[in-house]
């Protein structure tokens, strides 16, 4: 309960902040910017549109998951609001969960408008793709977001703001090329122990990934999808568990 | 151990903190620290800045952790939440979300606390009162003085009727005006909850010596004293400076000798109550006109200053007279 109130302080301070409505700005201008792209190609208009919308989704997604979070968690910090909400008897975990949640809820309503931007202007091509393979695509960023915006609160905590910004979007890049990285170390670097260890754990990001195939109409199937949702509850709960447990057993200099 | 067998609200028992500063140095922020508060009483905690006021009240509220010793408040440790709920926070710079109305602020927190909603309206309400924003109790915080925030932060303090109150340099930063107005909030709310224990730190020592009954004395992160403040200050009677007019030049008094002449008539010293009655007497004679009778009382100023300054260095490093 003690979360949900705080998730509902941090959902409408997200909509008072000036660099949400920035951000909201870029996500429409991305999706403009996408379909002005569609328009230029001669062959395969639909599936270009949509490949751009689905990556404008992403990006303004993993853009608005990192520096909100971030930026959220490090301001009531600096600013030394936290101390009179954690004065009160609740657990630092409840503080930070509710943080959390507030910003996923924020961002699904922000997702879902993109979905249906996203759905109208692809029912507008006669193409290959399907409405529901549209929207197993975003609800697959949506996945991925709930994963990084879980990493952005655990470096929040343990980092600075640029820092904590910095190697989260490292590693959402890392973790769409660990497929790649893990192959190329495979072939060309001698075996040790510490390169397996350091990509368990980076998340697969590819796993969400569904932004090309879904061009092509191609749905993935119920195995798929529940693989996909818990890959992520896992990987973000492990993410928000171990920054509930740093941020518990940190000092507070407000 | 239940609240009623500890007898103090507050204890602080041998207490370090020390902050890394880069890999290898350190810096000792407190250093061996011992007090206990006893319940219902009015405590300053003062000291020069970096004297580890701050710190002693962040790890009375575990927002940091002492590196040793053992904090108590209420006979629970800080970083255990049941403490807390014995604990209303004023912060020195209090900091709300600003798109939150004043009232809608008191729920949150309320929320917080865990207050039932019927309760908490009529709570809210109450305090909204207390520190005389009711009138603004539905605008935004955006638009609030700093005064105004400071008395929201104090509410927030109250809401769940704290047996302790933590107030962190509670005046800093308001003008003469917000800081009357301010005292005469804590000094309202000493009288309306006398069980309460007030424990806070401050930088303006007019404001300690009128609203503490005792006084922590901290410098260079060691306790210097911790004694009642009119044992630190002294008897009020110890001497008295009359400023008169009309005093026939020459004139011998067995009462007080003449220290200096002003614009406002010349000054005299007095020692003792009996010889300031006899000065008034012996004046009144001569047909002399009392302009103002002073108490020369040493200033807490003064008294601070010689004890954190320590110049005699035979004399004990820590006094508790409590």
């Amino acid at each position: 309960m003690i979360a949900l109130r705080v998730a509902w302080i941090t959902m409408r301070e997200l909509i008072s902040e000036r660099v949400f409505y920035l951000l909201l700005t870029f996500a429409v201008l991305a999706l403009g910017f996408s379909l002005l792209l569609g328009q230029l190609t001669y062959a395969e208009q639909a599936k270009i549109t949509l490949d751009f919308l689905l990556a404008a989704v992403e990006i303004s997604m993993v853009l608005f998951s990192i520096f909100m979070g971030i930026g959220l968690f490090k301001r009531e910090l600096l600013l030394g609001s936290v101390a009179m909400v954690l004065s009160k008897p609740i657990s630092r975990s409840s503080f930070l969960v509710g943080k959390y949640l507030g910003q996923v809820a924020i961002q699904f309503a922000v997702m879902f408008c993109m979905l249906l931007v996203t759905l109208a202007i692809q029912s507008n091509f006669e193409g290959n793709s399907s409405a529901l393979s549209v929207i197993q695509a975003v609800g697959l960023i949506f996945l991925e977001v709930l994963v990084l915006t879980a990493m952005a609160y655990f470096f929040a905590v343990n980092a600075g703001t640029i820092t904590a910004a910095i190697v989260t979007l490292c590693l959402f890049a890392v973790g769409h090329m660990r497929e790649s990285i893990v192959y190329h170390y495979n072939i060309s670097i001698s075996r040790s122990w510490i390169w397996p260890v350091i990509m368990s754990l980076i998340p697969d990001l590819e796993i969400f990934n569904m932004k090309t195939i879904a061009s092509y109409g191609y749905t993935l199937d119920g195995t798929q999808l529940f693989w996909a949702v818990s890959y992520s509850f896992c990987c973000a709960v492990f993410f928000l568990f171990v920054a509930c447990v740093c941020f518990a057993n940190k000092d507070i200099a407000t | 151990m239940t609240n009623s067998q500890f007898p103090f609200d507050i204890s602080l028992t041998d207490v370090y903190k020390t902050y890394p500063l880069g890999l290898w140095k350190k810096k000792e922020a407190v250093c061996g620290v011992s007090f206990a508060v006893p319940r219902g009483e009015v405590v300053g905690l003062l000291g020069p800045n970096g004297s580890g006021k701050s710190t002693i009240l962040k790890m009375t509220l575990g927002f940091i952790r002492p590196t040793a010793g053992e904090i108590l408040v209420c006979g629970h440790a800080p970083s255990e939440r049941q403490s807390r709920s014995f604990v209303g926070y004023l912060p020195e710079n209090p900091r709300f979300q600003k798109f939150l109305t004043a009232r809608e602020v008191l729920r949150y927190y309320g929320a917080l606390c865990r207050l039932e909603r019927s309760a908490l309206s009529k709570r809210v309400d109450e305090l909204l009162e207390l520190v005389a924003l009711t009138d603004a109790g539905n605008e935004r915080i955006a638009g609030f003085s700093k005064g105004m925030v400071q008395r929201l932060a104090m509410a927030q303090a109250l809401l769940a009727r704290p047996r302790i109150l933590l107030f962190d340099e509670p005046m800093s930063g308001l003008d003469p005006l917000g800081r009357m107005e301010l005292r005469q909030l804590i000094a309202r709310i000493h009288d309306e909850m006398p069980e309460a224990t007030i424990f806070f730190s401050s930088h303006v020592l007019s404001d300690v010596e009128q609203l503490c009954a005792s006084v922590v004395l901290l410098s260079k992160g060691k306790l210097k004293s911790f004694s009642r403040i009119d044992e630190l200050l002294g008897a009020r009677t110890e001497a008295y400076e009359l400023t008169v007019r009309g005093v026939p030049e020459g004139h011998q008094a067995d009462w007080g000798k003449r220290l200096r002449h002003s614009p406002l008539g010349e000054t005299w010293t007095v020692d003792g109550t009996e010889d300031l009655l006899e000065a008034l007497n012996d004046l009144k004679g001569l047909g002399a006109q009392v302009v103002g009778v002073f108490s020369q009382r040493t200033s807490l100023e003064q008294k601070l200053f010689g004890r954190v300054s320590n110049p005699d260095p035979d004399q004990p490093e820590t006094e508790v007279t409590r």
